[in-house]
């Protein structure tokens, strides 16, 4: 064997190693939420959940006690994330269709404005959506959460289905236009279905962002029964006392769930969208 | 010819309408209003308020807890700033050519999907001083355990710890498809003239990932001038204000202790100049000479 070939194996090896160590941390939440009370605290740390039980995963989605309501937060945050991502994938890829594909004034204004609008922190506008959100009679309730989580992912999804249409050949969409179609059809009957990969990555990135948005819901809502889980998980910790890790696990787990499986069965398109994300650099 | 392309107009204004509605209400909208309530004395559940102008901001001057969430934003921001540029950019050279690859990244991106709650229990759980698995293999080692989140000396470290947990897959990403953008004939070339692999890191690589390095410093300050999350859940932002940082002053000026929304108003103004100077500084820093 030549040693390009020895240190490649050695560096596939050492990436392999460090990768199982990075996953630890989540793998130990997912080890405590399905180990016996007692067993959780033993030392040394046992990585193998055995015996195992469903006791946490039990008390945290049915129990009826005030604060663990993570049931119904989970209800909530998928509301609400599927929600944010039916707007956002809407209203981008209508504003971002014009933008790619039709020449009219005030365009690179627009665009410009849009995109410049993606250094606002969000931090800064905290204060006065809480108001705004307020004056509409909208706290605790689902759409005062998606709709100012929607409004902060769509000049994001202007910008990537730009890109995505920008790079679409046209000559389908001339075809359309010049049989007498629409611009709405072309864009409803050729434009979308072209464009499903990159509707994909948006709709996951908006998943993300909403399924795991913190601050603005802890503000928003002040109704136990409206908390998404991100604020509920916050406040079930403090429910408990510190030793009492499994259940605070155990809803930790369930709140990674829904992304680890988007995860595993759209792997590339996720990593897709967030390279398209980093082009703008 | 007019016809036809103010019919275009329309029909792109259409098109538009619903999003840019959002956008005004919801990002163009609060942004402006926020300036404004920063000059006023305006208050959670309190109909009218008075203009006060600047008043909130030569307040913030003598407000010696702001400064320390200023110092400690601040410190959070550039300690970080090295270890997040560098952990995945070292990953992203040593994952770009190797087999696994998918896989690999796959891995290190897993925890960028995880909630800041979620990231923060389990590093909590982690970091436990007595019965956590993190200071157990210490103890092992024969390092004496510590209550890392409990000692100001070590709190805001284990923050960032978590932090460059969470953030580097989403880095490695971008590095790698910067990576894959360098074109392979310089590196053959490089090969030819006899370059190591240090000296073609340093003039092909290095140069030529330079407006994702900008990408990256730039997403990572704005991002860090804003941690609130993982001090939430960590910290408290204790011991004492040892990891207290600006969101999160500004969180509980308006909405736990004081209810001052001109107060915050005006925090968050300062934040905002803040980040505005580090980013253009940076883009004058890092954008140089990119052609080659």
């Amino acid at each position: 064997m030549r040693r390009p070939r020895v240190q490649a194996l050695v560096l596939t090896l050492a990436l392999s190693v460090l990768a199982i160590v990075w996953l630890l941390p989540i793998v130990w939440v997912f080890v405590t939420s399905l180990k016996l009370t007692a067993d959780i605290v033993r030392l040394p740390p046992e990585w193998v959940p055995w015996p195992v039980t469903a006791e946490h995963y039990q008390e945290v989605l049915f129990s009826s006690s005030r604060t663990a309501r993570i049931g119904r937060a989970f209800a909530n945050s998928l509301v609400i994330a599927l929600g944010t991502v039916a707007i956002v994938v809407v209203t981008s890829a209508m504003a971002a269709y014009p933008l790619a594909r039709l020449r009219f004034p005030g365009r690179d204004v627009v665009f410009t404005l849009l995109v410049g609008s993606l250094m606002i922190p969000n931090a800064v506008v905290l204060v006065p959506q809480y108001v705004l959100v307020q004056r509409l009679g909208w706290l605790s309730t689902y759409q005062g959460l998606i709709v100012p989580e929607a409004a902060m992912t769509f000049a994001f999804g202007v910008f990537l289905l730009r890109q995505f249409f920008l790079t679409m050949p046209g000559e389908l969409e001339d075809a359309a236009l010049i049989d007498g179609a629409s611009p709405w059809q072309t864009f409803t009957r050729i434009v979308l279905p072209l464009s499903q990969p990159v509707l994909a990555a948006l709709a996951i990135f908006a998943f993300r962002s909403a399924w795991n948005d913190f601050l603005w819901p802890l503000i928003a809502v002040n109704r136990p029964e409206m908390f998404p889980l991100p604020v509920a998980l916050a406040l079930l910790r403090s429910a408990y006392s510190s030793e009492s890790y499994g259940p605070i696990m155990a809803g930790a787990a369930l709140s990674a769930l829904p992304l680890l499986v988007v995860f595993i069965v759209a792997n590339q398109r996720i990593v897709e969208g967030v390279r398209v994300s980093g082009l703008k650099g | 010819m007019t016809r036809g392309r103010r019919r275009q107009t329309g029909t792109a204004y259409l098109f538009l309408a619903p999003g840019l509605l959002l956008f005004a209400a919801f990002r163009v909208y609060p942004l402006l209003e926020g300036l404004r309530l920063s000059f006023t004395n305006a208050r959670l559940g309190r109909a009218s308020y008075q203009f006060l102008g600047l008043a909130n901001y030569t307040r913030l001057a003598d407000d010696t807890r702001f400064h320390v969430s200023l110092w400690n934003t601040a410190f959070y921001t550039v300690a970080s700033t090295l270890p997040i540029l560098a952990v995945p950019l070292v990953l992203a050279l040593a994952l770009n050519r190797g087999a696994l690859r998918t896989v690999l990244r796959g891995v290190f991106f897993f925890p960028f999907t995880l909630s800041v709650v979620t990231v923060g229990l389990a590093w909590l759980w982690l970091l436990d001083p007595v019965v956590g698995p993190f200071n157990y293999y210490l103890r092992a080692l024969g390092v004496p355990a510590r209550s890392w989140l409990a000692d100001p000396a070590t709190a805001m470290w284990a923050i960032i710890a978590t932090t460059v947990w969470w953030v580097t897959g989403y880095y490695l990403v971008i590095y790698l498809a910067g990576l894959q953008d360098i074109p392979r004939e310089l590196y053959e070339a490089a090969a030819l003239d006899g370059a190591g692999g240090w000296r073609t890191f340093r003039s092909i690589t290095l140069p030529l990932l330079r407006p994702v390095l900008l990408f990256v410093v730039v997403t990572h300050v704005i991002g860090s001038f804003q941690i609130f999350g993982q001090v939430f859940v960590l910290t408290s932002g204790g011991p004492g204000d040892a990891t207290r940082t600006v969101v999160q002053h500004l969180y509980e000026t308006a909405f736990q202790n004081f209810f001052q929304f001109g107060a915050a108003s005006a925090m968050a103004w300062v934040l905002f100049a803040i980040i505005m100077v580090f980013s253009i500084l940076q883009f004058r820093l890092l954008r140089g000479h990119t052609e080659y």
